[in-house]
């Protein structure tokens, strides 16, 4: 039983006639892997619908950029479009690869149950192209795994910038001044002028002495 | 039935484990040390026989040995110096046996005008009340005493009922140890022989108003109105050394008084600071002085001296206070740990106004 390939993206977009319509959601009825493939797709759409502002989401952006990366040699720009001259939309249909939530039994696509791996089996992207994307997803479902799900995840990883920034810029404001003199107390003049106002005897020797001479107005700067 | 009753049979310890925190809590919070630690309400009816005894000294020439006797249990804890008191003139501080080692404190309206905080100072934190009449030295004379809110006595005045003179005087620590006494013997009334060769003279002239402390404050200056519940700014004059401004406030409670000098700048770190008389301040350059903060120095007679940087500022505390109350306005000054990391982000935010 082959799968449905690209007639799942025109199933989900109602591009299907009456007669193709049927056949596919017998199908899906029967195959779990474009079931969930297809429920996957709704799902893109909807959300794909739901952007009404005139800028797209730098999240959504940064998923265009890598899914334009996929379809060419590495070190092509973000804003270059992807190969064979297509848009997003023109890529082949994700029914052409492994279902997004694996095969029981993890096994690859080409070996699931009853889907040989003969070379003629009708295939609308080269096995290559299909392979890349699986991995990038299974690396990211890895991590999803290891962390929690957090949906502030990008302003806690801004805030994290900005406090950075902040600590930084307050340790180097917070250093010595190169212009902080150097200053020796003159402790006898403060204590007479303590005596003076408490009217008692001062609690360190008042009279000046050697101690005090040398640096008695002493000031430098470092 | 028996689900509804479970859960209000689980409940119910938890309420009472509840109840009991919060009784301990309070019974905690009212034997707690600080129950004290609030002004004490009270008649004052003692505060006429001080101001009386202020004004006395204005007006009444004399010439005594004013004892002065630190905590017990310290070293050296007696000074005797010799006082000579002249109405207008002033009065001159003399070390017995070293006369020529003497200070002269003038009289002047700075000084009057300080009394006359202090005095309300001390009606302000305590309840002043007149204790009666009691001998002291074979004259007679009116105690006052000065109680703190919990009760317990802070300070004891003598004061003479034939020349309103104050004869002696003694601040008790927290424990109710005497701290410092002062007792006036040996009193001879007239115009005693006036030192020569004298040191002192007057307070520092520039005495600083509210906007100019407040001006200070906006350029980094720490000059706090309070250093403790009872440690009040009273006075804040300042003087130029080396060109560069040194404050000096001044805070009390009435009954002790603690000076603080501030300067821009940090200790030389090849300068000791160890002072003639044995004492050692902080460490040099700032170096060790964490661990000294918190201590400080002197004690035999009821005084004390610290000196620390922090924040680029140099402080110098000198107090005649008891040793607690000395020891919450050091500590209620700037940190000198200003080494660490986070100091030093903390004085950089402050320096770009975020604190």
């Amino acid at each position: 039983m082959g799968h449905l390939g690209e007639r799942l993206s025109a199933l989900v977009d109602g591009e299907l006639g009456p007669a193709e319509h049927e056949s596919a959601l017998i199908h899906l009825a029967k195959c779990e892997p474009c079931r969930f493939e297809a429920d996957m797709m709704r799902r893109l759409k909807r959300r794909l619908n739901g952007l009404c502002e005139p800028e797209p989401d730098t999240d959504f952006m940064g998923r265009l950029t890598s899914l334009s990366q996929d379809h060419g040699p590495a070190g092509r720009g973000p804003s270059d479009p992807p190969s064979g001259g297509a848009g997003f939309g023109a890529r082949p249909p994700l029914g052409s690869s492994r279902p997004l939530g694996g095969l029981s039994g993890g096994g690859h696509p080409a070996a699931a149950p009853g889907v040989p791996p003969t070379p003629g089996d009708a295939a609308p992207t080269r096995p290559g192209r299909a392979e890349r994307p699986d991995r990038r997803r299974f690396g990211g479902d890895r991590l999803a795994h290891l962390f929690p799900a957090f949906p502030g995840g990008r302003y806690a990883v801004a805030g994290l910038a900005v406090a950075t920034a902040l600590i930084g810029s307050a340790f180097v404001a917070g250093g010595d001044s190169e212009e902080t003199p150097v200053v020796e107390p003159r402790l006898s003049d403060y204590a007479v002028e303590h005596a003076v106002t408490s009217r008692h005897m001062p609690v360190v020797d008042a009279s000046p002495t050697a101690a005090d001479a040398p640096h008695g107005s002493s000031e430098a700067t470092r | 039935m028996n689900a509804e009753g479970h859960p209000s049979a689980r409940s119910t310890p938890v309420i009472l484990l509840v109840v009991a925190l919060l009784c301990a809590l309070l019974l905690t919070a009212a034997a707690c040390p600080g129950a004290a630690a609030v002004p004490a309400e009270g008649s004052d009816n003692g505060m006429p026989v001080l101001r009386s005894a202020a004004a006395a000294e204005d007006e009444v020439a004399y010439s005594a040995v004013r004892e002065m006797t630190g905590p017990e249990g310290a070293q050296d804890r007696e000074v005797r110096v010799r006082v000579v008191n002249r109405p207008g003139e002033g009065m001159a501080l003399a070390p017995v046996g070293d006369e020529e080692s003497a200070l002269v404190v003038r009289s002047s309206s700075a000084l009057e005008s300080l009394d006359e905080r202090l005095l309300s100072m001390l009606q302000d934190t305590y309840s002043v009340m007149d204790a009666g009449v009691a001998d002291l030295g074979g004259r007679e004379t009116r105690v006052v005493e000065a109680e703190r809110a919990d009760g317990t006595v802070a300070g004891r005045f003598w004061v003479d009922t034939g020349t309103g003179l104050l004869l002696g005087r003694t601040v008790y620590g927290a424990p109710g140890e005497p701290a410092l006494s002062v007792r006036l013997t040996g009193l001879v009334l007239g115009e005693g022989p006036w030192p020569d060769g004298e040191t002192g003279d007057l307070p520092w002239g520039d005495a600083l108003t509210g906007a100019e402390r407040a001006d200070l404050r906006g350029r980094g200056w720490h000059l706090p109105e309070y250093l403790a519940w009872n440690l009040r700014l009273v006075d804040a004059r300042s003087t130029r050394h080396a060109e560069r401004r040194v404050v000096h406030a001044v805070y009390s409670d009435g009954l002790s008084q603690v000076s603080v000098f501030t300067q821009r700048g940090k200790l030389d770190a090849e300068h000791s600071p160890t002072l003639r008389n044995g004492y050692v301040g902080t460490g040099t350059g700032g170096g060790g002085v964490t661990t000294q903060h918190d201590t400080i120095f002197g004690g035999d007679t009821g005084q004390y001296q610290s000196m620390w940087q922090a924040d680029g500022f140099v402080y110098t505390v000198l107090a005649d206070a008891p040793a607690g109350l000395a020891s919450s306005a050091v500590t209620a000054l700037p940190d000198p740990g200003g080494s660490g990391f986070w100091a030093r982000v903390r004085r950089g935010l402050a320096r770009l106004g975020f604190l």
